[in-house]
């Protein structure tokens, strides 16, 4: 019994990752000896999600970012792995969404969700590495993806979310190969 | 500890650790900062406790069932006292439960109030409503300073918006281009980064002629009144700006809006996690519940083995005690009222197999006992019969069943006279100790002879009373067979007249003969006719008497002589048929049949002398019978019992038998009952019966005499043989 649930879980949690988030487009390229990504990540958000939104539960979103060299005779060669955290909220006297980058502290809000999520899923120019790092004898793999952090939910959601696979929103890890 | 059991010590870790998780849980349910990440683990390793002692608990049912099922000892007791602490233990716990539960639901409800409720979502309302005015008054004040930008020129721009900025108060005025693009802006705040474009539906909404007033929450400089209006430009009215300022709210407005604004997201987030909350405090309440409630049952399971396997442990030896297993020893079961009724069950055990181990060894002592006077008694060659003291045979040995020459085993717990209904010859032996039982003589002897079926016996018999009262007494008597010994000295006695007969007789004979002959010849031819005559007769029977009395010494000289035997294995039946053979051929009017048996073992004996005994019991047997219907059966057959490996040989006539006086002498040299004969023939057979080591008797039987000789199979050394 809870092994069949499990299993459905598992299931449930594959068909809404892939409808979840998805990296409609991701490429590289070099901007004065930097290395840098351009991407679209499309965000839509589980009705589960968005009504806890609305009723004061702030949601975090991580995008990661790493670039590795492949080896066939040998675990990858892990060069950068980056990491933007982004926390959602939502702002009763304005009736505004606020988006607020976790890092920089720097924040915006939006009349809209909708403009919200295609603000966050606009990534331009995210520097990864510089030129002088990389060796130009090797090929190396840039992998992009991002989720929501259940972790960051408060503590009487997250039991439901761990089993919930409304919450299960993730994208699949997209990857390109990159020579320097 | 060393006191304790194993299973109780892993018991007593396993309740503490489980009362520890369950703590950390409850901690985890109230207070989410400390115990975050702990919690779901909790519920995992709670989880897996939880399955684990399911699954025991249903192995422990499948045990008990099954021992129920094949009805062990205890299994009952188990159940029920299982029964007994699964009730005690659950009822009240879900009694327990359930209120709580009551109490959590209401509890939990019962933090939010409809009137609180209310008065947040007002408080919200009001706050929004005093900002409205505000924005409406900012809305007009950057409407009246967007009519001054009417002429300015993107160059000019940036020294306008300062100026206006002071005007309007605004902490940012930014100037955007029909297309979007910022044409200029002016910050209270210089090092702040750019200003963003505003989102595309608000210039779509101020292209549509509509312009923009809307609160801007701004991380850590507070709220802010964004309002964006369209801006004439100096190339027209086609040609139409945006111009979008950013007014500070007042502190205190900022403040006391802040406060409703997290007072209501507070509370707006709590009452969408009530259901979580509760299901939350329900879930752990529930798995406290179930995970004590299980291991409370497991220890049932625990305590009612425990408690009843001394008691099943008693069960058990106790049947093994009735089935007769003595000696179970129990382990031992503490120092309770149990452990003593165990102690006092092995000291019990062990005393009754103490006694039992005595018992045998006195059985086995009596045995020997009984098996060593068995022994003695069986090799004894008197006859030994004890009576009890109803009279009834008790014991007998082989010597008595060979001299009585009965089935004693027949009479065993019977009285001697049931033997003397079936066997009429023992009745003068019964009578005897019957006379001397019922005058209760302490000792007696006796001397009577017997008749048995291997002859007429001497028998030399005492008796004596045995000591013991009631069953323990009665009578042994111990009887000799004295037949032979008094045989022998009758024989020696004869062999002695015998050689002093044949001896002294022979002597004179020959000059008598001589005399007598002498006598016819000189004096014959002398005398007249009559005379002459006369003296003829007289001395032709002085002649034949002598010869006769020659033959008689011939053969008194004959039994007195010692034997001597050429032994060889010999035919016996083909023996017997070709002397039988020599008396069919004479037709004296009497006929012989023969019964052989085919199964005779071989015979070591002396052909000559086996011939010359048939002949004379043959012509024995003719004799007998004067009345000329004689009829003989000779029948030969192996012998039985101890004497397996030699012959028997039955001779029987159908004459009048013998006198009862005779019986005694008949083999004795000189008794004869016939007319004629030398009174040696049966005398003769008897001295080479007893030279081949065998044994012959004389019976009467109806209608007749019989005559029965044994001969062993093999002649012993002890047999006198001479080698020729």
């Amino acid at each position: 019994m809870p092994l069949a649930g499990l299993l459905w879980l598992v299931l449930v949690s594959v068909a809404t990752e892939a409808s979840a988030f998805s990296v409609a487009s991701f490429e590289s390229r070099f901007d004065d000896q930097l290395l840098v990504v351009d991407a679209r990540i499309d965000y839509s958000l589980s009705s589960t999600a968005i009504e806890a939104l609305e009723n004061g539960v702030d949601l975090v979103i991580v995008q990661r970012l790493g670039l590795e060299r492949p080896r066939w005779w040998w675990r990858d060669v892990e060069v950068a792995d980056q990491q933007r955290r982004y926390r959602l909220a939502y702002h009763a006297i304005s009736r505004r969404y606020v988006l607020n980058r976790l890092a920089s502290g720097e924040s915006r809000s939006f009349r809209t969700l909708n403009a919200l999520l295609m603000r966050l899923g606009e990534i331009e120019a995210w520097p990864v590495i510089g030129r002088d790092r990389l060796d130009p004898a090797h090929d190396y793999r840039l992998s992009l993806d991002t989720r929501l952090e259940v972790d960051a939910l408060p503590r009487l959601l997250r039991t439901v979310a761990w089993t919930n696979a409304d919450w299960q929103l993730s994208s699949e890890t997209q990857s390109l190969e990159v020579r320097p | 500890m060393s006191w304790l059991p194993r299973q109780a010590i892993i018991r007593i870790l396993l309740s503490v650790l489980l009362v520890l998780s369950l703590y950390l849980l409850s901690a985890a349910t109230e207070n989410s900062a400390r115990f975050g990440r702990l919690y779901l683990w909790l519920l995992l390793i709670n989880g897996v406790v939880l399955v684990v002692l399911s699954g025991l608990i249903i192995n422990n049912l499948q045990r008990l069932v099954r021992s129920f099922r094949a009805r062990e000892t205890g299994s009952r007791l188990t159940l029920r006292l299982m029964a007994l602490f699964v009730v005690l233990a659950v009822v009240p716990g879900l009694v327990v439960y359930g209120f709580s539960m009551q109490f959590l639901q209401r509890g939990v409800d019962s933090w939010f109030d409809v009137r609180i409720e209310n008065a947040l979502e007002d408080a919200l309302t009001l706050s929004q409503a005093s900002l409205d005015q505000r924005m409406r008054d900012m809305q007009q004040r950057l409407e009246e300073a967007a009519q001054e930008l009417a002429d300015v020129t993107p160059a000019m721009a940036p020294i306008t918006l300062g100026d206006l900025r002071g005007r309007t108060g605004a902490s940012e005025l930014t100037l955007i281009g029909e297309n979007g693009r910022i044409i200029a802006a002016s910050s209270v705040d210089t090092d702040s980064i750019l200003p963003h474009r505003p989102e595309e539906s608000i210039l779509l909404q101020l292209r549509q002629g509509r312009p923009y007033v809307g609160l801007d929450p701004i991380e850590n400089a507070g709220l802010h009144i964004r309002a964006l209006v369209r801006a004439p430009g100096p190339d027209g009215p086609g040609k139409t700006r945006i111009l979008q300022g950013l007014f500070q709210v007042s502190p205190r407005i900022n403040d006391l809006a802040a406060e409703v604004e997290t007072a209501f997201s507070e509370y707006r987030e709590l009452a969408y996690l009530r259901g979580p909350l509760k299901d939350s405090f329900s879930l752990t309440l529930s798995l406290v519940l179930l995970l004590s409630l299980l291991f409370a049952v497991w220890s049932a399971f625990y305590l009612a083995r425990r408690l009843v396997a001394p008691v099943s442990r008693l069960a058990e030896g106790t049947r093994a005690m009735a089935a007769g297993e003595y000696g179970t020893q129990l382990p031992p079961a503490g120092n309770d009222e149990l452990g003593f009724l165990v102690r006092s069950f092995n000291d019990m055990s062990r005393r009754v197999a103490n006694v039992r181990d005595a018992a045998r060894q006195s059985q086995a002592l009596v045995e020997s006992q009984r098996t060593y006077l068995e022994t003695v008694l069986g090799r004894l060659s008197s006859g030994v019969l004890a009576l009890a003291p109803d009279g009834t045979l008790r014991t007998y040995n082989q010597a008595a069943v060979e001299i009585l020459s009965l089935p004693l085993e027949e009479g065993v717990g019977r009285p001697l006279s049931a033997l003397v209904q079936r066997f009429p010859d023992l009745s003068p032996f019964v009578d005897h100790v019957d006379a001397h039982r019922r005058a209760s003589e302490a000792e007696w002897r006796a001397e009577l002879s017997l008749d048995t079926r291997e002859g007429r016996r001497s028998l030399i018999c005492s008796g004596a009373m045995l000591p013991g009262e009631g069953d323990e007494g009665g009578e042994v008597i111990v009887f000799d067979d004295v037949t032979t010994l008094i045989q022998a000295q009758r024989d020696a006695a004869w062999g002695e007249v015998a050689r002093r007969l044949a001896h002294e007789i022979r002597n004179p004979l020959t000059p008598i003969q001589l005399s007598a002959e002498r006598l016819q010849h000189k004096v014959a031819h002398r005398l007249s006719g009559d005379e002459a005559a006369l003296l003829q007769r007289s001395t032709e029977t002085i002649i034949h008497q002598v010869e006769a009395m020659k033959e008689m010494v011939q053969a008194f000289s004959e039994y007195a002589r010692p034997p001597v035997l050429q032994p060889r294995t010999v035919d016996f039946n083909a023996l017997v048929q070709e002397v039988v053979e020599l008396y069919r051929g004479q037709s004296t009017g009497a006929s012989i049949s023969v019964e052989l048996d085919d199964g005779l073992p071989g015979l070591q004996a002396d052909p000559g002398r086996l011939r010359q005994l048939l002949n004379n019991l043959i012509r024995n047997a003719l004799e007998a019978d004067d009345a000329g219907d004689c009829q003989i059966v000779v029948s030969t057959r192996r012998g039985s019992g101890r004497h397996a490996q030699g012959v028997e040989l039955d001779v029987q006539d159908n004459g009048p038998g013998l006198a009862d006086a005779m019986l005694d002498q008949l083999f004795e040299p000189y008794v004869s009952t016939k007319t004629r004969g030398s009174g040696l023939g049966l005398a003769i057979v008897k001295k080479i019966v007893e030279e081949h080591n065998g044994t012959i008797t004389a019976r009467n039987v109806d209608g007749g005499a019989r005559i029965s000789v044994r001969l062993p199979g093999v002649v012993s050394d002890d047999a006198q043989w001479e080698n020729a």
